[in-house]
């Protein structure tokens, strides 16, 4: 027993020795725990909403109601305002704006309610829904709300909207005879002022609408033919395989993450094996290796991303060709920041493992925050603005701008510019050290 | 030819050269010889350029050794003390690679390369890949790869730890071949033996600092007595153990008495002579010569094993 002791305590001692081996046990799996549960609500805080534009140019206090009702929903937050090309004036959205918006990426939907949302003979409300679902969980997570919002509220009209119908089917004249006949029976067998109860059947009650104490929810299945719900997708509608196209950017990302920074750390290989002091003694230079280091890495990114993408349309029909300029574009700047990637990992670390440690820990949260595994949406505000800062988010951006949205240039020089700037800086970072002898 | 001129390098905690110099001669199998963690492969480390001096300067032909005159590198050629080679090439392939650097045209660097795999005796083997060779032929190949550009000087940094007798003795008769052609070799060893069989001359370092320096007889004679005499203990030699206390120093272990000779008997023929006459029988006595190891511990008071 005491040998067995002493042999368990062994292997404690030689596991907590071995850095790479507590933070993948620990530290990996804590970091992902923390982003799941985040985007599950797990942790009990303010989970991530869903960013959607809302237009309201009607001026029917029932399209007030709904826009309250969607401003104070959980799951979802408005946008109306934007700020003007000059840079100072903030602007209400119209509803040609709020589809450009969507139509190029910047938001994945908008719901538009129109001048004639609800006018005085409306018998139905009339919703504009324009959509792009390049995520789809996140596509239907905003429909899904947007219709229980809606129709929770449908419910307090429904008297004045199935008035309205009969109305349109008997005529307005035969409707309000009818109406005020019914009036009439009222006075006579309850006592009911006829007027007052010929205006509580036209006329919408805004202070009832807006009050909470209604319970609705079990009217809400037959409102859906008392709303005119007309969605539109945007974009992706003739991708073939949207599914994957969505997807496909951000595994290639991730695998590439990987690939290229176990060749970026080859250089701790060379230095184990002793052939990186056998080239230094010969006629070459510290930066003549880095730089063949860097550009042996973009051309095997660039090929692993293109063999990933050629793949993804032989068996899967994702269309690369059709926008296959610019794909290559972002293929470039993604190989180039990734490999950027690798060299900081090799100039941060002493060791090959170490330098595996923390580029397992990287690459495996920068995947779960920049969209790889799911759109950043679902995650809490917080960590949205911390995906922001990743390389998998721009790459993974540029990707759904190509494949997805077909973007021109001008739609990925943003996404192209930020992943170029962060390969720019951080290989000049790495130059300064290897040149140092640092690596 | 070398030169190394006061050399200083520290690391975070360890001063690991202390202002070293030392001249290494055209011609010259010189060898540095020290126990491990002396400071041998950081001063080698140093003047192949892997490592930079916190001071101090090299100079090769007189031209100064730095990382902006990496033409000077191809003068060199360098004998690590791990198999630098890429295993999962073949030898061919590896010496290509290698061979890419200096300037030579496809032909003559086909005819270099079959000519080093010739001196290292690979030639059969070429096209195998390098992890499938024995450690002996590794190590061959790892100093082929240094002589493919005909280099002025070899820098040997203990090429041959880890190796088998046989394949150690190959490689010492092929830098003795290469001496003898009139290559320039410097050897860093914590083998007293491989330095006492190659060297012509001897640099012995310590904690960083270079304590003695000459030619093998140099270095002997810094020692106080060069030879130790011993003599298998039997009741007879017990009894002249007095006798024996005449001639010099004498301590016992279990089976031997050693005796360190007076002054007057440096020579193992007066040696032999006295005991004969004492009547000790050559075949009890045994000399122990004076070795490197002795002068290291005369300098150091430790072994060079320690």
């Amino acid at each position: 027993m005491k040998n067995i002791y002493h042999l368990v305590i062994k292997d404690i001692n030689r596991f907590l020795n071995d850095r790479r081996a507590v933070i993948l046990t620990f530290i990996v799996p804590i970091i992902l725990i923390i982003i799941f549960g985040n985007i599950f609500g797990g942790s009990g805080g303010v989970r991530g909403k869903a960013e959607i534009l809302l237009v309201n140019e009607s001026k029917s206090v029932v399209a007030k109601l709904l826009e309250s009702k969607l401003d104070s929903s959980k799951a979802l937050r408005t946008v109306k305002t934007y700020t003007a090309e000059n840079g100072k004036d903030t602007l209400m959205f119209d509803e040609e704006t709020a589809k450009e918006w969507v139509r190029t990426g910047r938001i994945s939907a908008a719901v538009v309610m129109p001048k004639d949302f609800f006018t005085d003979t409306s018998s139905a409300i009339k919703i504009k829904f324009y959509y792009d679902p390049k995520n789809e969980i996140e596509s239907n997570i905003i429909q899904g709300n947007l219709q229980q919002t809606i129709f929770t509220q449908i419910p307090r009209m429904m008297p004045i909207l199935m008035q309205r119908k009969a109305a349109n089917y008997l005529g307005s004249d035969s409707a309000k005879r009818f109406l005020k006949g019914m009036g009439k029976i009222a006075h006579e067998y309850f006592g009911v002022s006829p007027d007052s109860f010929y205006n509580r059947l036209t006329r919408i009650d805004s202070a009832s609408l807006f009050s909470s104490s209604a319970d609705t929810s079990s009217e809400t299945n037959i409102m859906s033919n008392l709303v005119r719900f007309d969605s539109e997708q945007l974009v992706g509608k003739k991708i073939t395989n949207p599914g994957l196209t969505r997807s496909v950017g951000g595994w290639a990302m991730m695998f590439l993450l990987f690939s290229l920074t176990g060749a970026a750390t080859s250089i701790f290989e060379e230095r184990n094996e002793g052939t990186l002091k056998r080239l230094l003694c010969m006629p070459i230079t510290r930066s003549d290796i880095l730089w063949s280091k860097y550009i042996y890495s973009m051309l095997l990114g660039m090929i692993q991303l293109l063999v990933m993408f050629v793949f993804a349309w032989v068996f899967f029909g994702v269309e690369i060709f059709s926008n296959f300029g610019n794909l290559l574009i972002v293929i470039i700047a993604s190989a180039a920041a990734a490999v950027s990637f690798g060299m900081l990992i090799t100039s941060i670390s002493k060791t090959y493992s170490q330098a595996n440690g923390i580029s397992t820990l990287l690459i495996l949260v920068m995947s779960a925050l920049g969209g790889s595994w799911f759109p950043t949406s679902f995650l809490p505000g917080w960590m949205q603005v911390i995906s922001k800062g990743t390389l998998t988010y721009w790459s993974m951006e540029g990707f759904l701008q190509v494949l997805w949205r077909h973007s021109s240039f001008a739609g990925i020089a943003l996404n192209v510019l930020v992943l170029l700037s962060i390969a720019v800086l951080i290989n000049f970072y790495a130059l300064i050290r290897f040149r140092r002898g640092i690596i | 030819m070398l030169r190394i001129s006061h050399i200083i390098k520290n690391f975070e905690n360890v001063n690991a050269l202390q202002n070293v110099s030392l001249t290494i001669n055209k011609g010259e199998f010189f060898g540095l010889l020290g126990p491990n963690g002396a400071g041998k492969s950081t001063l080698m480390n140093i003047i192949i350029g892997y490592l930079e001096a916190d001071s101090g300067q090299i100079s090769f032909n007189d031209q100064i050794i730095s990382s902006s005159n990496i033409s000077l590198r191809k003068k060199f050629g360098y004998v690590p003390q791990e198999v630098s080679l890429y295993l999962e090439l073949s030898a061919h392939q590896n010496l290509r690679i290698f061979g890419k650097f200096y300037d030579f045209s496809a032909k003559e660097l086909e005819n270099k390369i079959e000519e080093v795999l010739e001196l290292v005796q690979l030639k059969d083997r070429k096209k195998d890949p390098v992890k499938e060779y024995s450690g002996g032929m590794k190590r061959r190949l790892n100093l082929a790869a240094s002589l493919l550009h005909d280099p002025e000087i070899l820098l040997c940094d203990e090429p041959t730890v880890g190796v088998d007798p046989q394949s150690r003795n190959a490689i010492f008769d092929m830098l003795n071949v290469l001496n003898k052609a009139g290559k320039t070799i410097l050897y860093t060893t914590h083998y007293m033996e491989e330095a006492e069989r190659l060297c012509s001359r001897l640099a012995i370092i310590d904690n960083g600092n270079i304590i003695a320096q000459g030619s093998l007889i140099d270095l002997i004679n810094l020692l106080n007595q060069k030879d130790t005499i011993k003599i298998q203990k039997t009741t007879f030699t017990q009894n002249k153990l007095a006798l024996l206390k005449d001639m010099g120093r004498v301590s016992e272990s279990d089976f031997y008495l050693e005796l360190i000779p007076k002054e007057s008997y440096d020579r193992n023929s007066k040696i032999f002579a006295k005991l004969e006459e004492i009547g000790i029988q050559n075949e009890f006595v045994q000399i122990s010569r004076a070795t490197l190891e002795d002068v290291f511990l005369n300098l150091t008071g430790r072994s060079l094993r320690d």
